[in-house]
């Protein structure tokens, strides 16, 4: 059982334990959002809602994407019997040199199937339809924005030992 | 006006998408997990203000919630794929669980929300 858990999987490009962690983490994150955010915003305000960027947001942060060691391992810190753990719950793919999968993906989905199961039963499609537009704005944006960003590391800039 | 709505939610996402990957992974490489913690306090807060709270992000009230997680979500990806040369495809495994994951907790919140007096209707109105 340990030994099938814990041992990498090429079908699903993580070891099962990481897909239970994954999954538990992000349920964990999102379910605490849904549930706190919105009141807390109601009983402070903006100043509710910038609280919970730190409260819920900075802690589920560490609970899902700590890496280990001080400072940035992504291949994660070698262990001693060989392997590299991760210890955030949220797995990042193929021992970190996949793209960041980012808790901000659990989050969104969560609140947009929140907002699909609260609607009514006839009303779910043309909901569903209203905000495919917003979605997909969204989605460009954050891919502008993290292209551009990417391009940093084109300047051939060598600071600080740098890649 | 429709197209400036979407240009409004499209420029709010590049700059929530740009800010939490300049300044997140350097933090916590600077102060550990505190840096992290510190991260989220600093980004997330100036970008819920700005996306949620003034609305530059569009939603419109008894609609889907679209939130700025979206915009995060896909600058990661952009991000690594652009910087670090990291392939699309390797990082489907964790964006399903995390799918499945949000799916599960979105039906549990709306579970749980019928049994919270705070959602149900049920709270004392009383506020202390």
């Amino acid at each position: 059982m340990h030994q099938f858990l814990s041992t990498y999987s090429d079908t699903i490009g993580m070891a099962p334990v990481s897909a239970i962690t994954t999954i538990f983490g992000s349920f964990c994150v999102t379910f605490v959002i849904i549930i706190c955010w919105g009141k807390l915003v109601e009983d402070f305000g903006p100043k509710g809602g910038m609280l919970c960027a730190a409260i819920i947001v900075g802690t589920f942060w560490v609970v899902n994407h700590k890496l280990p060691g001080f400072g940035i391992n992504p291949e994660g810190i070698p262990h001693p019997d060989g392997g590299s753990k991760q210890f955030g719950l949220i797995y990042q793919g193929f021992k970190g040199a996949a793209p960041w999968v980012d808790m901000g993906t659990t989050i969104a989905i969560g609140l947009w199937c929140h907002g699909l199961f609260m609607g009514k039963r006839g009303e779910r499609g043309a909901l569903v339809r209203e905000s495919l537009p917003r979605v997909l704005a969204q989605i460009v944006g954050g891919i502008v924005g993290g292209g551009l960003l990417g391009l940093v590391g084109w300047t051939g800039a060598n600071l600080f030992g740098y890649k | 006006m429709n197209w400036k709505k979407h240009f409004s939610t499209f420029t709010g996402a590049a700059i929530c998408g740009a800010a939490c990957f300049a300044i997140w992974p350097e933090m916590w490489k600077s102060y550990g997990i505190m840096g992290g913690w510190l991260a989220a306090t600093i980004i997330i807060s100036i970008m819920w203000y700005m996306n949620h709270w003034l609305g530059v992000m569009e939603n419109p009230p008894g609609k889907i919630w679209v939130d700025q997680g979206f915009a995060v979500s896909a600058a990661g990806i952009a991000w690594g794929v652009v910087r670090f040369d990291a392939v699309l495809a390797q990082a489907l495994p964790t964006l399903i669980c995390c799918a499945i994951g949000g799916v599960l907790a979105a039906g549990a919140a709306v579970a749980v929300k019928q049994v919270l007096p705070r959602y149900n209707g049920q709270a004392d109105q009383k506020k202390p």
